[in-house]
């Protein structure tokens, strides 16, 4: 490894968790001068490697190298040393200050204990120019564009002067002109001699910005290859591997009674024009990647985010002035993505939680004890399999698979005739997705129809009767899952076929 | 086996037991104390701000807080008084004018919360503001109610509901703990009560739960407003007057009682019992010093120091 060019590279590196194997035997490196994409699904230990090469986790095994000399990266001030910068996801400016603040941001340089705001704004203008972008550096940066806020993480990054710039999908809140002036920047700044290092899951981007792409499974470095020698086909056989396919249960079969009917759905900016209607015991996929408007599509769906036009149908009747509350009166049940702040009060007890959703169906006129809800409390506890000690123990307590069960259990309990889960399979273990699989299909034995997202296309494959593609916000294809393998849907996802 | 139980019964009612010190080292060292008319006492002075620390208790678990209570206490008496007086002064009876200007201040409490909600809701304004607003609000309409000076038109009777005895129990004591017991019944046994705890443990998964969380935060506004307006009614009866100065710093102290009761301030956590005892204790405390001597400006030190040891002893259990 030493003899090698590479300005950042890795040797063996693995992480641990208690009970899982988050990455292992890692060995790739980082050229000056090079865009290397990262590329895996959900889980596949992107975000776990970078946070090594950053320095906020540290490796249980494996050595880390900076020109060749290996370096132990124990916090983000090491990696800072070495020349390594990193650009979250989630941007981290303060919106109340200036640009130029933000950009040299606990840096700024000082007159006498004083801030020089000549200097600072002479500092912060030489990095966007060298970048080649113009931002005033005088600007309240909350009132930029989340775009030129991208472009403004990214001077804060550079004005390091890093070596190393790694960017943790840079894309997912930009439109699409938007990124081709990143893509523009982001090359800029190779061209000068920096290793760029780019975590994205949108395949389609790669061609257009990556010069070499290593692919992660499951925790495992799958391979790397040059991008210009490889077909987007290839890498996507890459990332999903072989997979088994099972079998839906062979009796399930969706009714011809539509009992919930989508007609010209839009919300501004998020979906638009959505159209489809869901049948008796039908489990209905969404496949879409992130940022596709499948998860606001679904919160509009039960009424929890406003819509521009169009109207949802239920039992023959379009529901008007939707709220979460009428859609659950009306028999419409939801897992929000996000269930420890969505979907759970933490605090609270396994008990409270499970009766959230469903305490109008508990109580006698209002009235409830806690006998009563014992009873339910149990009876879902009993069919989910949740591991509980005490139900009165906090719902934090809990795996994420259990706390998932909680929220379905909590939903279950209100008697649903359509149950909406989105993500539901997100940070939980294969044998509690498995018994959630059941749980869909229990549900369509009983004529409950489910539409269930996911970013994991192989559940949806799985799982589904039906899936509806969406991409930037609009439906674009419906399939049969039994005509086609997950990674054909993902092309369709992306938009490659 | 029972000392587990035991300690985990200590530790759930840890309150209790320094409540129950504290009347034993009472009972000893301060004359007078331990008899029934000094307890009876005791409780006819907690009653009135207990009655709004319950309502306190159920807008904090719902994440909001009302800082106006102690002006709604004064506001309500003279908007009693004032009613009254200009209700009469158009002919009516003097007990059928009374009656009116009740149910007027007990309806306006009603509103003024109500709005204080709603604007939480609508506009997203803190409750600590629009409160905080209309504790400045409330004070100066009663001092315009007034005109500075203590309006007296109540008859006779009226002292009843402040002052008075019911089978040797004073009359507001017993709305204590008719108050008590219904929003105990409330938090504990009811839906609604359900609701306030999601609300105040995470808005937005109650939401997504199907909860209507503007209305629960519009109503619990508008029940510890009505509940602040029914004591200044009671006050106004104690002293036969409306005066705009009475109840000066309530709100201090009713949300001190429900702090100390092991309410969260963050809120989706606390109990109404824990309230009550947060209510007696403090109330046993001011007359338990008062009985010993201890000076005015002492009490309040101590107080402080209580209120703040009270909330370690509970976050230390927790």
């Amino acid at each position: 490894m030493s003899e090698t060019p590479f300005k950042l590279a890795t040797k063996d590196l693995g992480k641990d968790y208690p009970g899982t194997v988050a990455l292992d035997g890692v060995s790739v490196g980082f050229a000056p001068g090079e865009v290397h994409a990262l590329i895996g699904k959900n889980g596949a230990g992107k975000s776990t490697l970078v946070k090594m090469l950053a320095g906020s986790v540290v490796p249980s095994r494996g050595q880390i190298f900076c020109d060749g000399i290996e370096v132990a990266l124990s916090s983000p001030q090491d990696a800072f040393a070495q020349g390594i910068a990193i650009v979250y996801q989630e941007l981290s400016l303060v919106p109340g200050l200036t640009v130029a603040e933000n950009i040299l941001l606990g840096r700024t340089p000082k007159k006498r204990g004083i801030i020089d705001w000549q200097a600072t704004y002479a500092q912060a203008a030489a990095v966007l120019e060298r970048m080649r972008v113009d931002i005033d550096v005088r600007a309240r940066t909350g009132d930029l564009g989340v775009a030129k806020q991208q472009v403004v993480e990214i001077a804060k990054a550079m004005s390091l002067d890093p070596k190393v710039l790694m960017l943790d999908e840079p894309t997912s809140a930009l439109a699409r002109h938007e990124t081709e002036n990143l893509f523009r920047l982001v090359r800029g700044l190779a061209a000068e001699g920096v290793a760029i290092v780019y975590i994205s899951h949108r395949l389609h981007e790669l061609r257009q910005i990556a010069d070499r792409v290593t692919v992660l499974r499951d925790g495992r470095h799958i391979d790397t290859v040059v991008m210009v020698e490889t077909g987007v086909e290839q890498i996507v056989q890459m990332m999903f591997g072989e997979v088994v396919q099972r079998e839906r249960p062979g009796d399930l079969l969706p009714g011809g009674t539509t009992v919930m009917e989508v007609q010209g759905l839009t919300c501004e900016g998020k979906f638009a024009e959505v159209d489809f209607s869901l049948y008796e015991g039908e489990v209905l996929g969404i496949a879409g990647m992130l940022g596709s408007g499948r998860t606001e599509l679904l919160k509009a769906l039960f009424g929890a985010e406003p819509v521009d036009s169009g109207k949802v149908v239920l039992q023959g009747r379009s529901v008007d002035r939707p709220t979460p509350a009428r859609m659950k009166a009306l028999g419409l049940a939801f897992t929000p993505e996000n269930r420890k702040e969505e979907a759970l009060v933490q605090a609270h007890s396994i008990r409270a939680n499970m009766c959230m959703a469903s305490m109008g169906q508990i109580a006698s006129g209002g009235y409830i004890t806690r006998k009563m809800e014992q009873a339910v409390v149990d009876e879902q506890v009993a069919k989910l399999q949740i591991k509980v000690a005490s139900t009165e123990d906090a719902v934090s307590s809990l795996s994420g698979g259990n706390q998932q069960k909680v929220v379905v259990g909590n939903w279950l309990s209100t008697r649903p005739r359509v149950m909406l889960f989105d993500e539901p399979t997100r940070g939980i273990d294969v044998q509690a997705k498995q018994q959630l699989f059941q749980v869909m299909w229990d549900l369509s034995r009983e004529g409950i129809a489910t539409v269930f997202v996911s970013t994991e296309l192989e559940e949806l494959v799985e799982v589904c009767h039906r899936i509806l593609i969406m991409r930037e916000g609009r439906i674009v294809d419906e399939v049969r899952p039994e005509t086609l393998t997950a990674d054909e849907l993902a092309l369709r996802c992306m938009g490659e076929n | 086996m029972w000392i587990a139980k035991a300690v985990t019964w200590g530790k759930s009612s840890i309150m209790e037991l320094i409540l129950f010190a504290l009347c034993a080292i009472l009972a000893f060292e301060a004359d007078g104390f331990f008899s029934v008319d000094n307890l009876l006492n005791v409780l006819r002075n907690v009653s009135m701000q207990g009655i709004i620390a319950f309502g306190m208790t159920m807008v904090i678990i719902s994440g909001e807080i009302d800082l106006s209570v102690g002006s709604a206490v004064a506001f309500a008496g003279c908007l009693t008084a004032y009613l009254t007086e200009s209700l009469a002064a158009t002919g009516l009876g003097l007990g059928a004018s009374v009656a009116l200007a009740m149910l007027g201040s007990l309806l306006t409490g009603f509103a003024v919360g109500a709005l204080s909600g709603f604007i939480r809701v609508r506009f997203g304004v803190p409750t600590f503001i629009t409160t905080l607003a209309w504790m400045t609000v409330l004070t100066g309409s009663a001092q315009l109610l007034t005109g500075g000076f203590p309006l007296m038109p109540f008859p006779e009777w009226y002292n009843f509901l402040g002052g008075g005895y019911l089978l040797g129990i004073p009359f507001p004591a017993i709305v204590f703990a008719l108050v008590f017991l219904l929003t105990h019944f409330l938090m504990g046994y009811t839906t609604w009560g359900r609701s306030i705890y999601a609300v105040g443990g995470n808005a937005e998964a109650a939401r997504l739960s199907g909860i209507d969380v503007a209305r629960v935060k519009v109503v619990v506004m508008a029940v510890v407003a009505c509940l602040a307006a029914l004591a200044g009614i009671m006050q106004s009866a104690e002293i036969m007057s409306g005066a705009a100065t009475t109840a000066k710093g309530w709100e201090l102290d009713v949300i001190a009682a429900v702090i100390i009761g092991g309410t969260s301030l963050m809120g989706g956590e606390g109990k109404i019992r824990g309230t009550l005892i947060g209510v007696v204790f403090l109330g046993i405390l001011v007359n338990g010093m008062t009985l010993m001597n201890i000076s005015e400006y002492w009490q309040h030190v101590v107080r402080g120091v209580l209120i703040l040891s009270a909330v370690l002893v509970n976050r230390a259990n927790q």
